[in-house]
């Protein structure tokens, strides 16, 4: 499970910044992440992959306050319950499958909703730097089109719908023999 | 890890610090067999917030932000809040994350720069704190580690006599001043009897804290 915080800073013009506890380990761990805004342009329209830049570093718990103290309040809060897969297929490519939920009130975990029930988000990410990111992109473009017949995975911003289980896709392949209505 | 005490030198009323008492004080280690243990570096940051919209007053953001690297964990980075009590300890990544943010910008930047000695079973680092854009000595700190013992309160008792052999050392030497330490409580910005890195970040804070106020009060 991982809980995230968007901070926003309220005096100093538009500033955000993400801050992620994960709950799973025995003593929860912070980490601080940017997220900056999406590549752009004619080369970034011939990608098939969002390409951004992130920066993250792991904190000490004291992270909340701080930020809390230094300006920043509270944007939203979410919850993220799920999986997270590693594979190293021309990239260090990791897939997470996860509900997301709001928390009802602040910071309480234990009754968290979902935001879209029933639906799992699935995300693959892989770490680039400014030298290879074309190839990395590649590499993920191509890990996708792997996990096609179970999975169809789109650039954010980018809608292809709600898709189905892939249980019931991996089905209705076995009985059409193919092509899964999307 | 080892418990370090860090003192900083208080000039008595009327005097000031000098590249003069340094040597004296450098002259008192070596004197002692101390065995030199190489170059020892650190720096510290003011930051301010950076305000765009000037309706907003600076009062309402912590006018204490401090950041301090350490040449002995260069992958770390420590931010202290010395009204809040706040300490926390990050990957140095955060200040590539806090240029994005650009909601804080550095003000001041002040360099530690010292010698390290061995004696026995205590490091000691004599340090000069100097603006990081010019050459002038702003004061003299000193660290005393203790190699054995990383209890702050089992060490208490042993660094105490050592820095009372070393005052009475230093007092002979006619340098109108002493090593002073402002002992900040620990348990306050939550840290445990366990020494670690953001002890020691907690205690620059303090140590400059008062480095500032001397010099403001001698001005």
């Amino acid at each position: 499970m991982r809980g995230s915080g968007n901070y926003r800073d309220t005096g100093t013009g538009s500033s955000e910044v993400r801050l992620l506890c994960d709950l799973e380990q025995t003593e929860p761990s912070w980490t601080v992440r940017h997220v900056g805004g999406a590549m752009r342009g004619a080369g970034a329209d011939q990608i098939s992959v969002l390409v951004r830049t992130m920066v993250e570093s792991k904190v000490s718990k004291n992270v909340l306050r701080m930020f809390y103290v230094l300006g920043y309040r509270l944007d939203h809060e979410l919850l993220r319950v799920g999986f997270s897969f590693q594979f190293n297929r021309g990239a260090q490519i990791t897939v997470t499958v996860s509900s997301v939920n709001k928390m009802l009130k602040l910071h309480a975990t234990d009754e968290a909703v979902p935001v879209t029930p029933g639906i799992q988000m699935v995300e693959v990410t892989a770490p680039a730097s400014a030298e290879n990111y074309t190839e990395v992109a590649a590499a993920v473009q191509s890990f996708c089109e792997y996990l096609a017949p179970l999975l169809h995975l789109s650039k954010p911003g980018v809608s292809t719908g709600v898709v189905p289980t892939a249980a019931a896709a991996a089905a209705s392949l076995m009985s059409d023999g193919g092509g899964t209505p999307l | 890890m080892p418990v370090r005490w860090i003192l900083h030198w208080q000039p008595n009323q009327g005097s000031s610090v000098n590249s003069h008492i340094l040597n004296e004080i450098s002259q008192c280690v070596d004197n002692f067999n101390g065995v030199k243990d190489g170059r020892w570096k650190a720096t510290l940051t003011f930051y301010r917030p950076n305000l765009r919209d000037s309706s907003m007053a600076a009062t309402e953001f912590p006018r204490d932000f401090i950041g301090i690297s350490l040449m002995e964990v260069p992958n770390k980075y420590f931010f202290i809040i010395r009204g809040h009590k706040l300490v926390l300890e990050a990957d140095s990544s955060i200040l590539t994350i806090f240029e994005k943010l650009q909601s804080y910008k550095s003000k001041v930047a002040l360099n530690f720069e010292g010698l390290q000695y061995k004696l026995g079973d205590f490091q000691v680092r004599l340090i000069k704190v100097v603006p990081n854009t010019a050459e002038n000595l702003r004061g003299i700190l000193m660290e005393i580690e203790y190699l054995p013992i990383s209890s702050v309160e089992k060490a208490k008792p042993i660094i105490e006599e050592f820095v009372e052999i070393w005052r009475e050392v230093l007092s002979k030497k006619s340098l109108h001043g002493q090593f002073m330490r402002a002992e900040p409580n620990f348990a306050e910005y939550g840290l445990s009897d366990n020494y670690t890195w953001q002890h020691t970040a907690v205690q620059y804070a303090a140590a400059l804290a008062q480095l500032i106020a001397s010099v403001q009060s001698r001005n």
